[in-house]
């Protein structure tokens, strides 16, 4: 019975959860000029205004580059970190978890603001997307650090010791051995950066480069003054976006969990 | 026998991420308490000398202090609703039994991966004087005039504590899946019963989940930005949305850098506060 | 074939030496066990053979070449880890490889080696599959063949059996000692199990504290153990106490609460010293009341199958164990004498 009670009260929660990512998605589908839910009509209509809307279109690949470049950048910091924190960091391995972490427990705005003195102490100034690129490396740092560390605590340091008595020397170890074993913690730290890449909106906010708008700020700018559908297309092929990389991730590793 | 020396090469690993903590975040939170006792500029951001006029402004203007506590008292009660709604869902994911579990847990992390202006936006849409809830309950009648859902801190509450649910319930759900499954039997073949069970055994255990989810919507939901520009409006203002206002629109470097510390240095004390009256004097043994 | 000779090793993690100035030599071909509780060194030694811990002083050479400043890669050693270390995203072909590789054998050589060295391990068509496919018997035999498929100086075998069901470790025994003897490597085996160090080699290193107890052959070591604490560890043993009270011949007459009785002795110690007869429970016979031997009682009766053990209190006391052959069944409390076979009784100094 009271097993009963709980999923009920549970299943109110999801709904709480998905109710306003699923209005946004209803809404995109709306063939009247306002924001009305439940749509009056269905159309794609709003969806063709974005495409052929060149801001919100330079937004949208102004975004996937930002998130393409820090995800590549990112990873390789992270998993460098991660595999010296498991492996080599010994009595500071804690000290350096908390270091990477900070990051993500430190708030995102006070961050922004942060390094946005800082950029224009040093001169960098706001003038390149450099400044931008640097904050999304250093929010999502903690993610792919998380995701590689956690493949690491499982990467059984005999599988090392077995190949060096088989003759293998350490790039062999590191790109045969250790890679390939935790590969899906490094994709799942990849993709992890690149979602929150895209989506992150202070960071971006405050440190944008003159026209360089990604994706969220376009929005956020569009949000403040209009209320038609339009909006909710955008936000449609965006949360799209990310449950294609989701899938990707869950694609692509449980491919190669199987194998195992 | 020659010894060798342990090779310094595994420091190379950690080299870049060290760069880019000191140099990008650890330097830049420290410049930040620099700017806070820079002069106010006149056409710049900042002026050339060093003063306290921000927090000189700060304190001399009831204003401001009004909406530190409003915003403290925005991020208690975000906490409260995460933490009574969360633990329920935290349970039934780190104890349940159902084959859909998968789903659920996809479920509460879902919205951490949809983008939070796309969230607030949502919420807009649902909470708005002609959004899905006034309009539904003025159709049926229920209502004359739409209800002031937005635009207020019931808004930016409840579209709070939706952004921030999966920070309160993940580290709960990880307290409850690390209790021992043998404990609530060893209870059980002591006589307790599921509700003693809960309150005596598994509430106590999962203490730690419930700290960490607490503290962080806490700190999460005082220094949220999006959430309560989009739904707050104009009318309602938190400390984060003044100072971002202070740093960008009215381009008050040293005032806007006084209000972040100032935020910090409360929010860390509520934290600290937090933490003391609810320590734990038992581990968990890991 | 090697000849690893091991002088004045010592090791330590802190301030404990974990290895302590430990001299040994295996010679060709030759199955060495290092046995002894967990903590002994026996493991960190074998790591250090291997190359994987540096020792803080002291020599390790392969037929008289010091291979202290090689790198565990280089050493030419073929090891099989505790829980087998199978890399799990390569096959079991891929697996036996990939030590040949890193040695540039030519493809068609290593294809040729692998499908030799997988016969030899009874795995003969199993190179398709993925080490989690495979049981653990057949994860431990990979774990043999890709060791040996890259034909090594030196196998070394850290607990290889510790994870198998006790029947499977029964087999494995002779199957490793067999393929040993095959393939007449140098082989340092370390185990706790004393059956199995007993059972597969032919020199027994017993280790306590770092330092070697005791070596020699298996029956040497179990047949006369040279102190209590290696005859407590390998096997069960009884001990009396009792006092030298004089010589006969090469034998000690020792007085004990029971009586008198001759051991054979290395050197008789003074008459009036201290000492103990040990005696394993199966050099001790039982007899129905009144037959010649010591009186006792039985206290309690512990059935195993082919074998019985009995717990017998004497009169002066002291208790020990008897096994014996299941016969006829003794029942607790009935009244027995026992009686020591005469020439499997050792001295032990006080």
């Amino acid at each position: 019975m009271s097993g009963r009670i709980l999923t009920g009260y549970c299943l109110l929660v999801y709904a709480f959860l998905l109710a306003p990512i699923f209005v946004v998605v209803a809404a995109s589908f709306n063939a009247g000029n306002f924001l009305t839910f439940p749509p009056q009509g269905l159309s794609l209509r709003w969806y063709v205004v974005f495409f052929e809307n060149e801001v919100f279109m330079r937004a949208i690949r102004t975004s996937l580059w930002v998130a393409a470049v820090t995800m590549v950048i990112s990873t390789a910091i992270g998993t460098a970190v991660a595999i010296f924190q498991v492996r080599y960091a010994g009595r500071a391995k804690e000290a350096v978890r908390v270091a990477m972490l900070a990051p993500l427990l430190l708030p995102e705005v006070l961050t922004a603001i942060a390094l946005l003195f800082f950029f224009y102490a040093i001169g960098l100034g706001t003038r390149t997307m450099a400044g931008m690129i640097i904050g999304h490396v250093v929010i999502t740092l903690p993610f792919v650090f998380m995701n590689v560390s956690a493949a690491m605590e499982s990467f059984d340091p005999a599988y090392e010791l077995a190949a060096r008595s088989l003759g293998a020397d350490r790039w062999t170890r590191f790109t045969r051995i250790m890679l390939p074993l935790i590969k899906p913690g490094v994709i799942g730290g990849a993709l992890f950066a690149f979602i929150i890449s895209f989506d992150t909106f202070t960071i971006s906010f405050l440190l944008k480069g003159i026209g360089t708008s990604t994706l969220p700020i376009q929005l956020f700018d569009y949000l403040r003054t209009n209320f038609t559908p339009e909006a909710a297309a955008v936000s449609s092929v965006s949360i799209a976006m990310t449950v294609l990389a989701v899938l990707f991730i869950e694609k692509g590793l449980g491919l190669k969990v199987h194998r195992f | 026998m020659v010894a060798r020396r342990p090779s310094l090469a595994p420091l190379l690993l950690a080299l870049p991420a060290a760069i880019v903590l000191i140099v990008f975040l650890a330097i830049p939170y420290a410049n930040i308490v620099m700017m806070s006792v820079r002069s106010p500029g006149n056409g710049t951001p900042y002026g050339p000398g060093f003063s306290l006029a921000a927090y000189i402004k700060f304190f001399s203007d009831g204003f401001y202090l009004l909406q530190v506590a409003n915003t403290l008292w925005i991020g208690a009660l975000v906490t409260l609703c995460a933490l009574v709604i969360g633990f329920p869902v935290a349970w039934q994911l780190g104890r349940g039994k159902t084959k859909l579990r998968g789903i659920y847990y996809a479920i509460v992390l879902a919205p951490l991966l949809v983008g939070i202006v796309i969230r607030s936006y949502g919420w807009t849409v649902l909470l708005g004087n002609n959004g899905v809830i006034n309009r539904s309950l003025r159709e049926w009648g229920l209502i004359e005039s739409p209800l002031p859902l937005m635009y207020n801190g019931l808004g930016i509450v409840i579209a709070l504590t939706h952004v921030l649910l999966p920070f309160m319930v993940l580290p709960i759900m990880g307290a409850i899946q690390g209790i021992d499954p043998s404990l609530e039997n060893a209870a059980r073949s002591l006589g307790a019963g599921r509700w003693t069970v809960l309150r005596r055994i598994l509430l106590p255990l999962s203490m730690p989940g419930i700290q960490t989810g607490c503290i962080l919507v806490f700190v999460l939901a005082i220094s949220a930005y999006v959430t309560p520009a989009l739904i707050g409006g104009l009318r309602v203002k938190t400390m984060a949305v003044t100072i971002v206002d202070a740093l960008i629109d009215t381009f008050q470097w040293p005032f806007g850098s006084a209000l972040a510390l100032i935020l910090s240095v409360i929010g860390a004390l509520c934290v600290v506060a937090f933490a003391r009256a609810t320590r734990m004097r038992w581990k968990v043994a890991s | 074939m090697t000849q690893v000779s091991i002088s004045h090793l010592t090791k330590s993690f802190g301030a404990a030496p974990v290895v302590d100035d430990l001299s040994l030599t295996i010679d060709h071909g030759e199955f060495v066990s290092l046995l002894g509780p967990s903590g002994c060194g026996k493991t960190t030694t074998l790591r250090m053979i291997a190359g994987f811990e540096i020792a803080n002083s002291g020599t390790i050479a392969f037929d008289g070449v010091d291979v202290s400043p090689v790198p565990a890669e280089k050493r030419d050693i073929g090891m099989v880890f505790q829980n087998y270390a199978l890399f799990p995203h390569m096959t079991v072909g891929q697996n036996l490889a990939f030590g040949l590789e890193m040695r540039k054998v030519a493809p068609a050589e290593i294809a040729q080696r692998t499908a030799r060295v997988l016969d030899m391990v009874q795995l003969g068509g199993f190179a398709e599959r993925y080490p989690a496919q495979l049981s653990g018997g057949q994860q431990q035999r990979v774990a043999l063949a890709r060791a040996l498929v890259i034909e090594p100086r030196i196998l070394l075998l850290d607990e290889p059996l510790a994870n198998l069901d006790a029947k499977l470790r029964e087999e494995m025994r002779g199957f490793i000692r067999d393929l040993q003897k095959r393939v007449g490597i140098t082989t340092v085996y370390v185990t706790h199990d004393q059956a199995e160090a007993l059972s597969m080699s032919d020199r027994v290193v017993v280790m306590f504290g770092g330092r070697i107890a005791q070596q020699g052959a298996p029956d040497a070591i179990y047949d006369r153990p040279a102190s209590r604490q290696v005859a407590g560890f390998v096997g069960q043993v009884n001990i009396l106490e009792g006092m030298v009270s004089g010589s006969d011949g090469g034998r000690a007459v020792v007085r004990l609460p029971q009586g008198e009785i001759t051991v054979p002795a290395a050197s008789v110690p003074a008459a009036g010293s201290k000492a103990a007869i040990a005696m394993r429970p199966e050099a001790v016979a039982l007899g129905a009341a009144g037959e010649p031997g010591w009186a006792g009682t039985v206290v309690s009766r512990q059935y195993g199958g082919n074998l019985v053990d009995y717990k017998v209190e004497l009169a002066g006391g002291s208790t020990v164990h008897v096994q014996c052959l299941s016969a006829t069944p003794v029942a607790p409390g009935t009244a027995v004498t026992v009686r020591p076979d005469q020439s499997r009784l050792w001295l032990l100094g006080a």
